[in-house]
């Protein structure tokens, strides 16, 4: 039986690898990978002969959602078994033949508990009801319980998307990047932003997933909002270390978003109007319990209060930003079901007659399950995605259009075989990348030539393989392997630089021909160990790899990023990260704790020269430094889960620097992102049966920055002498955040309404966005340090409805 | 130039929506010893040449730099001259020659003795590119339009050009670096417009009357990315914007500065 599974992997193999001689590479490198597999497969199943298998779907019995990591535990008088269900709600569970009760339960749903007699492979699909919010018994009886303290996964943080209702935020637009930020070990891009740098990681080391594509920009309006509309969010979960082997590609993070696949009981629809943008999403069956669709947008309006200036020419400017989700699945059994989802996002800014430029990302994603027996289950995916932005300056004379977009094509196959000590996952991926850096395009009087960087072409492959298993009650370990091939394919010519940016050699290589390659094995591990049910030690160790670089001259996230894949200048980015943690819950989970302390070393990082030149430049990689870089840190996290009031106390101490031969005299400095203590203390306090009052407090060191040490003076302009690097820090950052929800009245109709009314940075305190020097204006002979700040106290209104 | 443009676009249209401000604060700095400071210029205008010798002072003192006096100054070129400079008035640290005209395509070489330590620099004199005119460009964002001086010359096809600015409104210089290359703009009529705000001078506003003077200089490449880094490291972006650093001179041995044998023109133009 698994061997014509095998043949089916190597079929796929070979469809991903459409160069021959590719294939050739991966056969001997994977081979021995699945030679392994099938060894431990067979060992596997000869040792669970006798027993049997219950497997299912857990739902939503309102929407038919699936639910992501719903708990199910088999008891019977000889023990108990336990899974959580996989990303597609799918669960299955082995023992011996005998009855059982089994427990299926969710967060913040009700509990179901069946008896079933096991003496055959039994399919047990369920579907669990929403507990109504403050019936605490229903989430306490979560048996997720101890969950947390159980799994050997560290450094993981799953987000409670109900959660977000509740967050106050910027604007009032919810949001989960920005969610994830008051989380320990994961600090915010900058006032207001999205972008996040996770355990000292840089913004580009974060792998974005929104339903498996990546996101190659995950923020709208320069990061003030994120690409994901929250409504048509079921899931995200994010990894700060301990990365399981089925991820790979970025050092520091992985970000992995689902959404929503449609209610596929009845039509629903539910939206928002609020201060800088309106949402609305649809969703419901084609054919009840069988297909489903949901199709969400957002858009923000400030611009048609532009347009109703009186003014013309502000009425010529634009600015906004929309999005669209939609999400399509048709389940033709129990064992085959299909998903169709897609996204599409695009940011406009532009100045009448002056100026204009649009970004945005497109993905989709097309998948299959299919449950292979009660004990195996398939996932096949072949996904799109595409970032691109343009620039043009619409100037008669200085006219241009900048237009520069990076590609995939990405086909995977993932399976999970469950066996009752052991969890094994094992796939193939395979990823084809094109970016085309710059093609600027001008009119014929324009004092800009018309220029095309060539294209640059990648094939990334990886296979993995993981297994948790089981060892004994008090021990469960997770450890896997993850190889990765990354070819960079012509055609194009390839140059060496030598130090001071002049080309040294060039080879030009044909189409499909590999400059260079690199191959990479990255061990992940993890373990835990339980003391009692509600304490214990997790330790991990994992390396990471990337192939796909950021190029930006600024520290967050900004349309214009240049992306460059490893090369023959570029080595891969690696990270080795060891992480050791205690886990304990009290009061019957009531309250969660954890303390985690992580250490990370990282090779072959960027930077740029003095004076580098990264947009539009054929030689871009003549303007690339490497070094190291080394991130440590412990963090503190306290969460009250359920009652009236609940919440979370994160806490950070950390530490990352960067090394390289030709900055700061060759010593480790800080990097950019390093503050020594991050704070975020998030509270939410239910009042009543129809208001909640939640508050949000953030305090962080501020940024490493480079202050003059000295001046002097050169043509008339005072002049700034700087000596050590990043050896300065910008004022720290204090934040109290509002908000209050009113739930409409329960009328017994189906339609609900609520309003949320936020207060961003209630103290009105000014916050450090940036630091300049200047002469005082009033008395030259003396100079003085002038901070900005962007947001002063913002109030927001969101009315929000749903039926 | 794009991102330039690009962040200060948006910096406009935000600006409306969002209550960003500024404050004065104290902050914490490091202090470094005084550093040698050299600013050598030769142009190919027949006249006397200065190279002015300074030192640097912490960051916490009032802007008075020491001038640097008894220094010994000289400048070669590949013709086979050496020129020595002497200071103009005992403590001025400022140094001439001249008259002299600087030659297009010679090799310029500085020697300065400070306390016998010796600092080198060569610096190549281009070809003069012709500026031929100066034109007022007016540009709106929303409901505020303002008046800019643009240059306006045609740049040399397939030779690599640098060009520096300066600006001077009323006798008084406009405290920004102007500094483009034709990476992008080989062999074509270039408009350069000569943006500033009033963080580079008293107001924003040229207004009528106002005699607006642009001196044009042709650069080698060391200097250009000398004041080309100068000028990114001047203006802080999202989260602080590109690390400041010393800008990379041509001058050896540590001392700060440049020496740049470029050419020469100045144009005036009224605001009607």
């Amino acid at each position: 039986m698994f061997k014509h599974q095998l043949v089916g992997l190597a079929v796929y193999t070979k469809s991903l690898l459409l160069p021959a001689h590719l294939t050739l590479y991966m056969q001997y490198t994977l081979g021995k990978l699945f030679c392994c597999l099938a060894v431990l497969l067979c060992s596997l199943s000869a040792v669970a002969q006798k027993k049997f298998t219950l497997s299912g779907t857990i739902r939503d019995a309102a929407t038919g959602e699936t639910l992501i990591g719903a708990s199910v535990i088999m008891q019977s008088a000889n023990g108990r078994v336990g899974t959580a269900t996989n990303a597609y709600g799918f669960y299955s569970l082995t023992g011996a033949e005998g009855t059982y009760n089994v427990t299926i339960s969710y967060i913040s749903y009700q509990p179901i508990v069946k008896s079933v007699t096991l003496n055959k492979n039994t399919v047990l699909n369920i579907e669990l009801k929403a507990g109504s919010e403050l019936q605490e018994v229903v989430v306490r009886a979560g048996d997720r319980k101890n969950e947390n303290v159980r799994s050997p996964q560290m450094g993981v943080e799953q987000i409670d998307m109900k959660l977000l209702d509740n967050i106050p935020v910027l604007f009032g637009e919810k949001d989960v990047l920005k969610t994830i930020q008051l989380l320990p070990g994961v600090k915010s891009g900058g006032e207001g932003n999205t972008g996040f740098f996770v355990r000292g990681g840089a913004s580009d080391q974060n792998l974005i997933l929104l339903d498996e594509a990546t996101v190659y920009n995950s923020s709208h309006l320069l990061g003030f909002f994120s690409t994901f509309n929250a409504d048509a969010i079921k899931n995200a979960d994010l990894y700060k270390g301990g990365m399981p082997a089925q991820y790979g590609g970025r050092l520091s993070s992985v970000l992995d978003v689902k959404m929503d696949d449609g209610n596929n009981k009845n039509f629903a629809m539910q939206g928002g109007l609020g201060l800088i943008a309106s949402r609305l999403k649809v969703e419901g069956p084609l054919i009840k319990d069988k297909s489903s669709f949901m199709i969400s947008a957002r858009r923000t309006y400030i611009d048609f209060l532009l347009k109703a200036s009186p003014d013309t020419a502000i009425k010529g400017n634009t600015l906004n930003f929309y999005d669209l989700n939609a999400k399509f699945n048709y389940k033709f059994n129990d064992k085959n079901t299909v998903y169709l989802s897609g996204y599409f996002g695009q940011d406009n800014i532009g100045i009448k007659d002056l100026f204009a430029n649009h970004w945005g990302n497109t993905t989709g994603t097309l998948r299959w399950n299919h449950v292979f027996n009660s004990r195996l289950f398939s996932n096949t995916s072949l996904i799109y995605n595409k970032y691109s932005y343009n620039i043009e300056l619409l100037d008669d004379v200085n006219n241009f259009k900048v237009t520069s977009l990076i590609r995939d094509f990405n086909l995977k196959q993932d399976f999970q075989y469950f066996s009752n000590q052991h969890t094994l996952r094992f796939g193939v991926q395979g990823t084809h990348h094109r970016i085309a850096p710059s093609d600027i395009s001008t009119s014929g009087t324009s004092s800009f030539n018309s220029l095309s960087i060539e294209n640059r072409y990648g094939l990334e492959t990886s296979a993995y393989l993981s297994d948790e298993y089981i060892v004994n009650q008090r021990l469960t370990l997770l450890y896997g392997l993850r190889a990765s091939w990354f070819a960079l394919l012509g055609p194009g010519t390839f140059s060496t630089y030598n130090t001071a940016g002049d080309i040294t050699s060039s080879t030009t290589y044909g189409s499909g021909r590999i400059a260079k390659n690199y191959f990479n094995l990255e061990p992940r591990f993890s373990a835990s160990y339980l003391f009692n049910d509600e304490n214990s030690v997790k330790a991990s160790y994992n390396r990471n790899t990337q192939n796909i670089h950021i190029l930006s001259n600024t520290g967050s996230s900004s349309p214009t990023d240049q992306y460059v894949m490893s090369s023959n200048n570029i080595r891969p980015e690696i990270a080795d990260q060891v992480a050791l943690g205690y886990f304990k819950n009290i009061k019957d989970n009531t309250f969660e704790f954890s303390g985690e302390v992580y250490y990370k070393w990282m090779q072959n990082q960027i930077e740029y020269k003095n004076a580098a030149r990264l947009i539009a430049n054929a030689n871009v990689e003549s303007q690339l430094l490497f070094g190291t870089g080394r991130a440590y840190g412990l963090e503190l996290f306290a969460k009250k889960r359920v009652g009236r009031l609940n919440g979370w106390l994160s806490y950070t101490l950390s530490r990352t620097e960067r090394k390289f031969t030709e900055l700061n005299n060759g010593n480790y400095f800080p990097a950019r992102q390093d503050r020594t203590h991050d704070v975020a203390l998030v509270g939410i306090y239910k009042l009543s049966k129809r208001w909640t009052l939640s508050a949000n407090y953030i305090y962080s060191t501020g940024n490493a920055v480079t202050y003059p040490a000295g001046k002097y003076n050169l043509g008339g302009i005072t002049t700034y002498y700087y000596t050590e690097r990043n050896a300065n820090r910008l004022p720290y950052t204090s934040r109290l955040d509002l908000s209050a929800t009113l739930e409409g009245k329960d009328t017994g109709k189906r339609f609900h309404s609520s309003w949320s009314f936020g207060l961003y940075n209630a103290l009105n305190r000014k916050n450090p966005y940036s630091v300049d020097f200047r002469n005082v204006p009033t008395d030259p002979t003396r100079t003085e340090a002038v901070q900005t700040s962007l947001f002063g106290i913002i109030p927001s209104v969101t009315w929000n409805f749903k039926f | 130039m794009k991102k330039l443009v690009y962040f200060f676009c948006l910096a406009i249209t935000f600006s409306g929506l969002l209550t960003s401000c500024q404050k004065v604060i104290d902050i914490d700095v490091n202090t470094s010893p005084t550093q040698l400071v050299i600013e050598g210029n030769i142009t190919n205008i027949r006249e006397t040449q200065f190279i002015k010798i300074s030192r640097s002072v912490p960051y916490t003192a009032t802007n008075v730099y020491p001038a640097v006096s008894g220094a010994t100054v000289q400048v070669s070129d590949n013709a086979g001259n050496t020129y020595r400079f002497t200071e103009t008035a005992a403590g001025s640290g400022l140094y001439s020659f001249g008259p002299l005209r600087g030659v297009s395509g010679r090799t310029y070489t500085m020697r300065v003795t400070v306390d016998g330590q010796t600092y080198t620099a060569t610096s190549v004199m281009p070809t003069p590119v012709r500026t031929d005119s100066l034109t007022l460009t007016k540009i709106t964002f929303g409901s505020n339009s303002r008046t800019i001086v643009s240059v306006n010359f045609t740049d040399p096809r397939n030779v690599a050009n640098q060009y520096r600015f300066i600006q001077y409104i009323n006798g008084r210089q406009v405290n920004r670096i102007y500094v483009i290359d034709d990476r992008l703009t080989d062999g074509n009529r270039i408009k350069q417009d000569l943006y500033f705000d009033d963080d580079d001078f008293e107001t924003d506003k040229l207004v009528s009357g106002d005699v607006a003077r642009v001196e044009i200089q042709c650069i080698d490449k060391p200097v250009f990315t000398y004041f080309f880094t100068f000028r990114q490291q001047s203006r802080g972006g999202p989260g602080g914007g590109t690390t400041p650093g010393n800008p990379p001179s041509n001058i050896d041995n540590g001392a700060l500065g440049y020496f740049s044998a470029h050419t020469y023109q100045s144009i005036e133009i009224k605001i009607p």
